[in-house]
């Protein structure tokens, strides 16, 4: 296989309904490059689903040019071009008939795999979805819950070792706590697979989490703009994404900048820190050195401020949270093993994001 | 002439009787389920594109025009169509097959479109996401799924056929229609009630022999995934 640096690319790509006027996607021109995640998001009617669909020609485009990994697909036949494209839809589309084991086995079966390599290839993907074989391979697809039938169906989309996924508002009909969860499995998954995504939502806060790369329809099935998550927040191209992406904008970018990016206070541990007069926030530590509580404080009472702490693969917004919630105008921040890494303040947390901004 | 006494002096020919009503039936169900099952597949792989004439137009008026003559001649009265096919194909086993089996094909045709159109349109819509072509999605998927519907269709065409078997027995058609027709015409003679009251009970016998089978075959060929 050719490695091309972009994996999916649409030239003049439109579609027009038959006996409609109006395209339902206007001659669109997208390239969604090697290992990237590209969600697309719009209002209803915008022509995402369309886009999506035209990928593996569920819906073929009344003109224009599709190419995968260099290849034109556009007069391909369609049912071979799709079993090498991963697809998953909302609830997952499984086929209630099919055991688990086989729902995942299903493509690979298509392609002429061999029994053995079939099922070793299915306990092998429930296990990366985080569902233990021997438990479910022979279940069936309404003995699990609607988050466990999700994550066969991505499972079943990456059986063959598809270089690209398409995925349709996978997590659209699942509860918040359980779709959290499974944002985070998806992209863990995806660090560990590394696909090209093209992924369909309606929700903006999952777009800028899941998405390298945001692709913003507008009504009549114009792209509107495609560009980073921090760009489409930040710098909207036109008033339609501005209104798309609403107030609030300012709060959300919160959720997009990771902790680790930034640059901390420093925090001190030892008993002979206390009464510095560097301005060094000292907190007392447990056994295994995580802080449980403050020491010293340069400007205040140090025992009337209680000790939040937020990890620090999380983000601003994330730190926001923990201090509005302890009612602390600082929070320690942690690694992994609950050691500190040092200290982010009220004050400083509005600085930095102005100097970020400034940096641009 | 009591009941008992009847049976006991004429229970080889009531056993052949019943056996042959039972196997009339099954041919005619079988017969008339293939047909409709066919049909049903045939013409139920889509629905057809308002702006654009293919195969799926053919395909819903095909669907649409045998519903309507099956049910239509479903309303016609069994002694009237067993007697109409008369001059066609004479008295005997051949009118008697064919209008049964006739009767047999609008349920099964009726449950065989509802059962394949009721399938869900997301597992359809992945399995062509997933690169199904036409007819692997329509055998391994939606025939599968709408399965224990037309198992349904076929049983309840099956219980109506045994009643209507019975009428076949003025074209000389074979079953326990022989017994209870003899009967019926000779009623207020001797052994006619023993006659009518047996052939009655018989087919309840074969309805009860049907339906300890239907809930086997039910038991062994629906998938285990959509047991209820």
């Amino acid at each position: 296989m050719s490695e091309t640096e972009n994996m999916i690319v649409l030239e003049g790509v439109e579609k027009i309904y038959p006996g409609s006027t109006s395209p339902a996607v206007e001659r669109l021109d997208m390239t969604i490059p090697r290992g990237e995640i590209v969600m697309l998001i719009g209002p209803s009617g915008c022509g995402k689903t369309t886009t999506l669909k035209m990928m593996n020609r569920l819906i073929e485009p009344t003109s224009g040019r599709i190419l995968l990994d260099g290849d034109d697909v556009t007069d391909v036949n369609g049912d071979q071009l799709r079993r090498k494209i991963g697809y998953v839809i909302q609830q997952g589309g499984l086929f209630p008939h099919f055991s688990i084991a086989d729902n995942i086995g299903v493509v690979p079966k298509m392609l002429g795999w061999d029994k053995n390599k079939i099922r070793e290839r299915a306990d092998e993907l429930l296990h990366l979805v985080g569902l233990e074989p021997s438990t479910y391979r022979d279940r069936y697809p309404r003995q699990l819950s609607g988050g466990q039938q999700q994550r066969v169906g991505v499972a079943r989309a990456l059986a063959a070792d598809p270089p690209v996924m398409l995925m349709d508002e996978p997590f659209g009909a699942i509860d918040p706590i359980t779709r959290d969860r499974l944002q985070d499995e998806f992209l863990e998954i995806q660090r560990t697979v590394g696909k090209t995504i093209a992924f369909v939502t309606h929700d903006l806060q999952e777009a800028v989490k899941l998405g390298d790369r945001i692709a913003v329809f507008a009504t009549g099935g114009r792209l509107a703009q495609y560009d980073d998550p921090d760009t489409v927040l930040t710098h909207p191209a036109d008033d339609f994404v501005s209104d798309f992406v609403g107030g609030g904008a300012a709060v959300r970018r919160l959720s997009l900048l990771e902790l680790s990016r930034l640059e901390l206070h420093p925090i001190e541990t030892a008993e002979s820190a206390v009464g510095n007069r560097n301005g060094t926030p000292v907190a007392e530590v447990d056994a295994q050195g995580r802080p449980v509580s403050w020491r010293h404080l340069p400007d205040r009472d140090a025992s009337g401020t209680a000790l939040v702490t937020v990890p620090l693969s999380g983000t601003v917004y994330d730190a926001v949270d923990v201090m509005l919630d302890g009612s602390a105008s600082l929070v320690a921040v942690v690694d992994d093993e609950g050691l500190p890494q040092g200290v982010l303040h009220w004050n400083d947390l509005v600085a930095g994001l102005k100097t970020r901004e400034r940096d641009r | 002439m009591n009941v008992f006494q009847y049976f006991a002096e004429n229970s080889t020919q009531i056993i052949n009787l019943t056996i042959q009503h039972a196997q009339f039936v099954f041919y005619c169900v079988a017969i008339g389920s293939i047909i409709s099952v066919a049909i049903g597949l045939v013409v139920s792989t889509g629905e057809p594109n308002p702006n654009r004439f293919s195969f799926d137009w053919w395909a819903t008026g095909i669907r649409e025009g045998s519903l309507l003559i099956t049910a239509a001649v479903l309303t016609v009265p069994s002694l009237a169509l067993f007697v109409l096919f008369l001059p066609i194909t004479g008295l005997g086993v051949t009118t008697a097959i064919i209008v049964l089996t006739i009767y047999t094909l609008y349920t099964v045709l009726r449950n065989t479109v509802a059962g394949l159109t009721a399938v869900d349109r997301s597992i359809l819509e992945s399995a062509r996401g997933l690169g199904y072509g036409r007819v692997r999605r329509l055998l391994t998927i939606q025939l599968p799924l709408a399965w224990p519907v037309i198992l349904n269709g076929i049983r309840v065409t099956t219980l109506i056929s045994i009643s209507i078997a019975v009428v076949a027995s003025i074209v000389q058609g074979p079953g326990l229609g022989k017994l209870l027709l003899t009967g019926i015409t000779r009623i207020g003679a001797a052994n006619a009630f023993p006659q009518v009251l047996i052939g009655t009970v018989m087919c309840l016998v074969v309805a009860a022999v049907f339906e300890i089978i239907f809930a086997i075959v039910q038991r062994l060929t629906i998938p285990r995934g959509i047991r209820v």
